[in-house]
């Protein structure tokens, strides 16, 4: 069965849980590439990751469908194509914020093609663009920073 | 603190002093040096130095010492050129600046003494750059001014090692060594001058000024040891313990070239602007096949990036013999960080720009050499943080284009030997040494400044950075020996 006919047979709760456990992943997977790093900065910067999706995770436990504004971030594509970071014990921050952004987007996107797909339904529909927009965010936080230390062009 | 005003010898009426129209600085013709690498800018000459001098209004209270970095009595130098006295002028300058040879050819006065000159609020603001490279030119031409006034104090038998002899470690040089301590500059490279001798090009910047200036230095006593790595030859735990160095000063630069990571850049022929400056600069690569540095000569060489680094790679690019030489760019000329001058020099020179242009793909030949750019089109959105808007890719603008030579100018980071070395030296995340504003470190003893500290800059604020913790390392000294008596 695919992700969205899993869906179809959830209740919101379900939903909700699973979006959880791929905050848990993202978790799970920079919990990891900080234990690993090989410098202060890498691990520092994983652990930053780490709390970002941290709050992501919990905030979903307590979420609003009501509460959802809808301001969705501007797309800056600056990562879009750049190559993919192989997760590595001697990343640098460059890197990372790479590989974190990219992660982002492809992940906004599955949430974003959900919402596209459940358009008939305005509670999964509010849901699913509530969760692209919010990994596009960080998206958007991640290629700022990018930008302000990478692209300066001094 | 209100500063006396200094003697005035400008005898041109008030009134008369705002028609004088600011002095051009004479230039090569743009046709012969884009083919040679000889001095762009060749410096005013005395008349034309005496009138510009005399356009200052002498404020009453003048705003141009607060526009420069390290507070250069620019007023009171202004005022012995009016009386025809540069040497003193010269000495007047080195008071506040060890290098003013060198500030006054690189330094972007148009963005500091300059931009807050009161003259530039209604008329061009008085050249102040100008007046300090002709002053500085002129001492050197005619006796260098610090050294027949440096009178060696008593020594303090204290010893400093200055890692690195860039802009920051010879301002620390300078100064400490007025103080009688014993002073050592240690660099990685075979000549000194850090990104002063690798970075800028001889038509900006010819190499004798530096080799001058650091003369100077050691006629005052500094001592200067090339080819050592400090971190690889000996680290600073070394340094202070086994070779009895009482203070170190960092002043290591950002000289770890940033890449795009975007496909194709390990193809042969495709640079960081780092490599492709040293090949030429360092390595004298403008001067094959007197000197056995081998550089491409393009046919059509790109330059990415919009900084004064990204100007010098274009016009050694064209100098070189490239055909073709572009600087691809993803904002508009107006977000440039480059200066002014740079981006004029470059344009009459013939450098094509491609602004709002951004690479996405290098493409190579069946032998691993670059052939072509992909690139998307960028437009304008919001302004980020610096107030510049921010480019963004606009839908369906792919285009290739023919290039046999890139060069990547998108900007240094700092090197990690020495946070990789000395874990007790605390660094941020980019890998910059985490220093107070006197420049101390989380090691005692030992101290940084400039670009390591700050990130990328510009000269005269690593040189600013340096001078303040050459005061910060005096004082530690001094108590250090109040403390052991």
């Amino acid at each position: 069965m695919n992700l969205k006919d899993q869906i179809r047979s959830m209740d919101m709760d379900n939903i909700v849980e699973m979006c959880i456990n791929q905050e848990q992943q993202a978790i799970d997977l920079y919990t990891l590439a900080r234990d690993q790093a090989k410098d202060d900065t890498s691990r520092q910067k994983f652990q930053e990751l780490v709390d970002m999706e941290t709050v992501h995770k919990v905030s979903l436990k307590n979420f609003e469908i009501e509460n959802y504004l809808e301001l969705p971030p501007a797309d800056l594509k600056i990562t879009d194509y750049l190559m993919d970071p192989v997760l590595k014990d001697n990343m640098t921050i460059q890197e990372i914020i790479i590989l974190a952004a990219k992660r982002e987007d492809k992940t906004a996107r599955m949430y974003q093609d959900l919402a596209d797909h459940f358009h008939f339904d305005k509670k999964l529909n509010t849901f699913f663009q509530m969760m692209a927009d919010e990994e596009l965010r960080h998206k958007h936080d991640l290629e700022t920073e990018y930008e302000n230390e990478f692209l300066q062009e001094g | 603190m209100k500063r006396e005003r200094p003697q005035s010898f400008n005898t041109v009426p008030m009134k008369e002093r705002m028609i004088i129209p600011r002095q051009d600085m004479p230039e090569q013709d743009a046709g012969l040096r884009s083919t040679n690498f000889l001095e762009v800018n060749l410096g005013l000459r005395p008349e034309q130095a005496v009138v510009e001098a005399q356009r200052c209004i002498e404020c009453k209270s003048p705003t141009c010492m607060d526009g420069c970095p390290v507070n250069i009595k620019i007023p009171d130098f202004i005022q012995l050129i009016c009386k025809e006295d540069f040497i003193g002028a010269a000495k007047k300058i080195k008071e506040d600046n060890s290098l003013p040879a060198i500030c006054g050819r690189v330094c972007p006065q148009e963005t500091q003494c300059e931009e807050v000159c009161v003259m530039g609020k209604r008329f061009e603001p008085v050249a102040i750059g100008r007046l300090e490279r002709f002053v500085a030119d002129y001492a050197m031409q005619h006796g260098n001014g610090s050294v027949e006034s440096f009178e060696k104090p008593k020594s303090t038998g204290q010893k400093i090692a200055i890692v690195g002899s860039g802009p920051a470690g010879l301002a620390v040089a300078s100064d400490l060594i007025k103080e009688g301590h014993e002073v050592t500059v240690f660099e990685a490279l075979h000549e000194f001058g850090g990104v002063l001798v690798y970075g800028i090009p001889e038509f900006r910047l010819p190499k004798s000024i530096l080799r001058e200036e650091v003369a100077t230095l050691e006629a005052m006593g500094v001592k200067f040891v090339k080819n050592f790595i400090v971190g690889r030859t000996m680290t600073i735990q070394e340094l202070m313990a086994d070779e009895g160095f009482d203070a170190v000063f960092l002043g290591l630069g950002a000289g770890l070239p940033r890449f795009m990571n975007i496909p194709g850049e390990n193809l042969n022929g495709v640079y960081s602007a780092n490599e492709f400056l040293t090949r030429s600069n360092l390595m004298r690569g403008y001067e094959f096949p007197e000197w056995d540095t081998p550089l491409y000569r393009a046919k059509h060489a790109i330059i990415v990036g919009g900084g004064n680094t990204a100007m010098d790679a274009v016009r050694t690019a064209k100098r070189l013999g490239a055909d073709e030489a572009s600087i691809v760019y993803r904002r508009s000329e107006e977000e440039m960080p480059a200066r002014n001058e740079e981006i004029h020099h470059a344009k009459e020179e013939g450098v094509k720009f491609m602004n709002l242009v951004n690479p996405i793909e290098f493409i190579s030949d069946d032998q691993g050499s670059v052939v072509a750019a992909k690139c998307l089109r960028m437009e304008l959105g919001e302004p980020d943080e610096s107030g510049r808007r921010r480019p963004v890719p606009m839908e369906g603008s792919e285009f290739v284009m023919d290039v046999d030579m890139v060069v990547i100018a998108v900007g240094n980071g700092s090197n990690p030997l020495i946070s990789q070395t000395t874990p007790e030296i605390e660094t941020n995340k980019w890998g910059n040494i985490v220093a107070d504003e006197d420049g101390r470190t989380s090691m005692d003893g030992v101290f940084a400044g400039g670009d390591i500290v700050s990130g990328g800059a510009t000269v005269i604020l690593a040189m600013g950075a340096g001078r303040k913790s050459a005061i910060a390392i005096n004082e530690y000294l001094k108590a250090k020996v109040g403390s052991s008596t």
